[in-house]
């Protein structure tokens, strides 16, 4: 009984390392498309890390968010550190708020999400443009920052289905390994694996 | 909420986020020079981005055809009208003369300068996401020569300046841009001077603006605008765009200039940086 409670809670962190796995693979990609092109995209660094907080590990989401932030200096031509440091703080009050005040639904996060979407994109405009005081800077704000944020909004309902499936996948599903040949085997047995993963053979 | 401001996870993701804005500190300080932890994700993520880029301009352009189709027919029809009328004037020989004389100005500009040091042809790694102005990266750094506010060009004219430089990638600022300034004059009368600046609305439609002009200008539409090559930071006689439409500023008191860029920026896909050249201010070097 012992030795299964083991293998269970070995299974469970394979798990967790897959789902963080999958969660950077999917935050690479978003930094390759939003530093794709020409056209006005939207800023998929961000609902990430805030789902991500929602029921995570705290340290883990708030260092996810940081390392998002950092992408988005880079791709964004920002100072670096300077999303890093607004991600950091939505990702604390993100998980703050969903530990001891909201429940982890759809409307939350799509809230949550557009109200960080809309600082971020509001705090860059002041910042960037509207404090140096170009010429008809408000059109800036209406034309780029606007838009940014929108699409933002309407691209984390999707981003949330994905992770949402990355996190049923973990919870709810098993993972087998069935139909290995014998030398396959042989190799997962050297190599241990057989003690921790389901592996059945032809 | 008490408990978790008087908790030691608090203190720890307090110390995290002060960390971050020390970075931030530190990256303010670095005067051009992007800081380690920037080359390092730009070097690993520059194939991924160079091959990314390709795929998305493709697919950009393609659908822009299908988007703007009426508009490339309106185009094409204004081309055809204009195509006759070029053809009515190259039966007048004094225009041919006048015509022939302007390319050889825009060609010697090219021949008279030996003394640019260049470096290898840069290929546009992206732009930056969400920029009004088309700022862009490159695939070329410190390591191949480049520093901070050195000119970038293509063959047809100035395309803008090196802002930030990492090891192998660095980011351009253009002259669609606010916050780039160059004193400009133009190439035909050598008179009339003023200041290429960007702006928000001729950025719109990748136009940039000449501000600062006499009032006794002699300007007038199809001008070329070349760098006039005081400030030392750009090289003399180097075109930047022609003039376009003439009017008076918001205010209404001083002159402006529409300027078309001789590159269209939004398409380039490589450049040529000028490391160094005759006339380059010291502390530039």
């Amino acid at each position: 009984m012992r030795l299964r409670t083991t293998r269970e809670q070995r299974i469970l962190r394979i798990k967790v390392i897959l789902r963080w796995f999958l969660y950077y693979v999917l935050i690479f990609l978003s930094f390759v498309f939003m530093t794709s092109g020409t056209w006005l995209k939207p800023l998929l660094l961000i609902p990430i890390p805030i789902f991500i907080s929602i029921d995570n590990d705290q340290y883990g989401s708030v260092f996810t968010g940081a390392l998002c932030g950092f992408l988005i200096d880079i791709s964004c031509g920002k100072l670096f550190g300077y999303n890093a440091v607004l991600l950091t703080i939505f990702c604390i009050a993100t998980s703050v708020l969903f530990e001891l005040y909201l429940k982890n639904k759809f409307f939350n996060f799509l809230l949550i999400s557009a109200a960080a979407a809309f600082i971020q994109c509001w705090l860059d405009y002041k910042f960037y443009y509207e404090m140096w005081e170009y010429e008809d800077v408000g059109r800036v704000f209406r034309r780029v920052s606007l838009r940014v944020w929108l699409y933002t909004v309407i691209s984390s309902a999707g981003l949330r289905s994905i992770l949402s499936l990355l996190k049923v996948m973990n919870t709810k599903g098993d993972m087998k390994i069935i139909n290995v040949s014998e030398k396959v085997m042989s190799v997962f047995e050297v190599t241990s694996f057989t003690d921790i993963l389901d592996i059945s053979q032809k | 909420m008490r408990e978790f401001l008087k908790s030691t996870r608090f203190k720890v993701l307090m110390s995290f986020l002060a960390f971050l804005v020390g970075i931030m500190i530190y990256a303010v300080t670095k005067g051009g020079y992007s800081v380690s932890g920037v080359s390092f994700i730009n070097t690993l993520t520059k194939p991924v981005r160079k091959v990314s880029n390709g795929i998305s301009m493709r697919f950009e352009r393609g659908l822009d055809k299908f988007r703007n189709a009426d508009e490339y027919y309106e185009e094409n029809q204004q081309l055809k009208s204009q195509l006759g009328e070029m053809n009515k004037k190259l039966t007048n020989y004094d225009a041919l003369v006048a015509e022939n004389e302007e390319l050889k100005k825009f060609v010697s500009i090219k021949e008279e300068h030996s003394d640019y040091v260049l470096s290898v042809p840069c290929d546009v790694m992206g732009f930056v996401t969400n920029d009004p102005f088309h700022s862009f990266t490159i695939d070329k750094g410190s390591e191949d020569g480049i520093l901070p506010n050195c000119p970038v060009v293509t063959a047809e004219g100035l395309v803008g300046i090196t802002i930030e430089v990492s090891k192998h990638v660095s980011t351009v600022r253009t002259i669609l841009s606010p916050d780039l300034s160059i004193a400009a004059v133009c190439s035909s009368s050598n008179a009339d001077s003023g200041i290429i600046e960007g702006g928000v609305v001729p950025a719109e439609e990748n136009m940039t603006q000449l501000i600062h002009v006499s009032p006794s200008h002699k300007l007038k539409s199809g001008d070329l605008m070349i760098t006039s090559g005081t400030s030392g930071m750009f090289p003399k006689d180097y075109p930047i765009g022609t003039v376009e439409s003439i009017g008076y500023d918001s205010n209404g008191l001083s002159v402006t200039a529409r300027i078309k860029p001789c590159t269209d920026i939004t398409r380039l896909t490589s450049v040529i940086v000028i490391t160094d050249f005759s006339g380059k201010r010291e502390d530039k070097k």
